[in-house]
């Protein structure tokens, strides 16, 4: 499971916390976690909002759009 | 007086016994880091077991991928069998069970090489260069072994075999590979070639050894299961690729110089003095962190062990310990450490990150 994280200082999430050992994965293209990631959300993977709730699929789908 | 030759592999000197390329003197002629085990910066020397489903590295630059958990243990040194001649270390596979691998099943030892270094051998294209990988590999099965170089779409795959004649007994191998003149190859910050070898592989991932194909071959077709054995060992050092169509001597590194290679993929940092600045009364904190090598990629911040102690930058401010805010804005040289949530923080002044247990791992792996 992952969880968007909206540092301090910031209004958009910037990176994603991978909850089973709470790494923060940036959003970079190069990044092979952020590839993962991006494969386990098409996999169902849950992924939690900055407050915690678990996004809908159509929430991933327009957030997914919105990256790299 | 003659001045020496030079032959598609070595360079030789008129000097006696002064042959670059074949053996002491070389630079950068084998494409895998950490080949001699030397490095192991996540583990340490620590026996680690398998977990399922997840590239997960072990000594620096590799990995192991596995379909199942706990099928085998990882260490370097493992066993404490003596290495082989010029080597001090070895990456140790141990299995713990004797598991019947699955068609569509994988266990494998991987390291994958980034494109950069390998951009020079030009597969891809009518001038692939042919490569040599050479290893010493000591085991208590014999018979064939096997493993496979790949690219980064998996859409090319060259499995090849290597056999061990002798159990428990250190065992040179060598492989030639004439360069792949199909296929997309990357020459950039991504994955370049994949070296795999099998411990354990399904036939879905198995194919014909000693040609190229099309498929994603991650082994070769009846290669030994380390993982159908319980307690069987595969040990593994002084990997080398290099091109040419023979194996040469072992490119040994200075140990800061292998270190180095390895930081560009992954390094830690335990807190010492680092000035930062306080920039609300919350307590919240930002640091400006430098990586020891530039990063590959913008890399994966996890906290290893332990919490930051922070404080103001003034003298007798004890400070408070607290938690890791997150790593905003990170880019391939250096990233910046957030803290929230101490005492005594004043807005405005300097900050402290101060001596602690905190450990920080920084991840750019391929």
């Amino acid at each position: 499971m992952y969880k968007l994280h909206i540092p301090i200082m910031q209004t958009e999430a910037t990176c994603v916390i991978r909850l089973f050992d709470n790494a923060y994965i940036p959003f970079d293209p190069d990044n092979s976690d952020y590839q993962a990631f991006k494969k386990d959300l098409a996999n169902g993977v849950e992924l939690q909002d900055a407050n915690g709730t678990a996004m809908t699929a159509s929430e991933i789908t327009a957030f997914l759009a919105t990256l790299k | 007086m003659a001045y020496g030759s030079v032959n598609a592999d070595t360079l030789v000197t008129s000097t006696s016994g002064g042959v670059l390329g074949a053996g002491n003197a070389s630079i950068m002629k084998n494409r895998i880091i950490n080949g001699s085990m030397t490095i192991d910066q996540r583990n340490a020397g620590a026996s680690v077991t398998n977990v399922a489903s997840a590239a997960t590295y072990t000594l620096d630059r590799w990995f192991y991928y596995a379909s199942q958990a706990s099928k085998f243990t990882i260490q370097q040194n493992a066993g404490s069998v003596t290495p082989p001649a010029g080597f001090t270390k070895y990456l140790g596979v141990t299995s713990s069970s004797a598991y019947t691998v699955g068609s569509g099943e994988i266990f494998q030892l991987a390291q994958y090489i980034e494109g950069y270094n390998v951009a020079d051998l030009g597969w891809g294209t009518a001038n692939a260069k042919t490569v040599t990988l050479s290893f010493q590999v000591y085991s208590s099965l014999t018979g064939t072994f096997g493993g496979a170089l790949r690219n980064s779409n998996s859409d090319r795959s060259y499995p090849f075999t290597f056999t061990v004649s002798s159990a428990n007994t250190w065992t040179q191998a060598s492989v030639t590979i004439a360069g792949d003149t199909s296929g997309t190859w990357v020459t950039d910050n991504g994955i370049g070639i994949r070296l795999t070898f099998g411990l354990g592989m399904g036939s879905t991932f198995s194919g014909t050894a000693g040609s190229w194909s099309s498929n994603n071959y991650i082994s070769a077709t009846g290669a030994t299961s380390v993982v159908g054995t319980n307690g069987a060992t595969f040990y593994i050092t002084g990997v080398q690729l290099e091109v040419g169509s023979s194996a040469t001597g072992y490119e040994y590194r200075q140990y800061g110089q292998e270190l180095a290679l390895c930081q560009r993929y992954f390094e830690t940092y335990q807190a010492g003095y680092v000035t930062g600045a306080n920039y609300s009364t919350s307590g919240s904190q930002g640091f400006a962190m430098y990586f020891k090598v530039t990063k590959r990629a913008t890399p994966t911040m996890a906290i290893v062990s332990g919490t930051a102690t922070v404080s103001n930058a003034v003298a007798g401010n004890a400070g408070g310990t607290v938690a890791i805010n997150n790593q905003p804005n990170s880019v391939s040289n250096g990233g910046d450490l957030y803290v929230t949530g101490a005492s005594g923080i004043v807005a405005g002044n300097a900050g402290l990150l101060l001596p602690s247990t905190l450990i920080i791992s920084y991840s750019a792996e391929l």
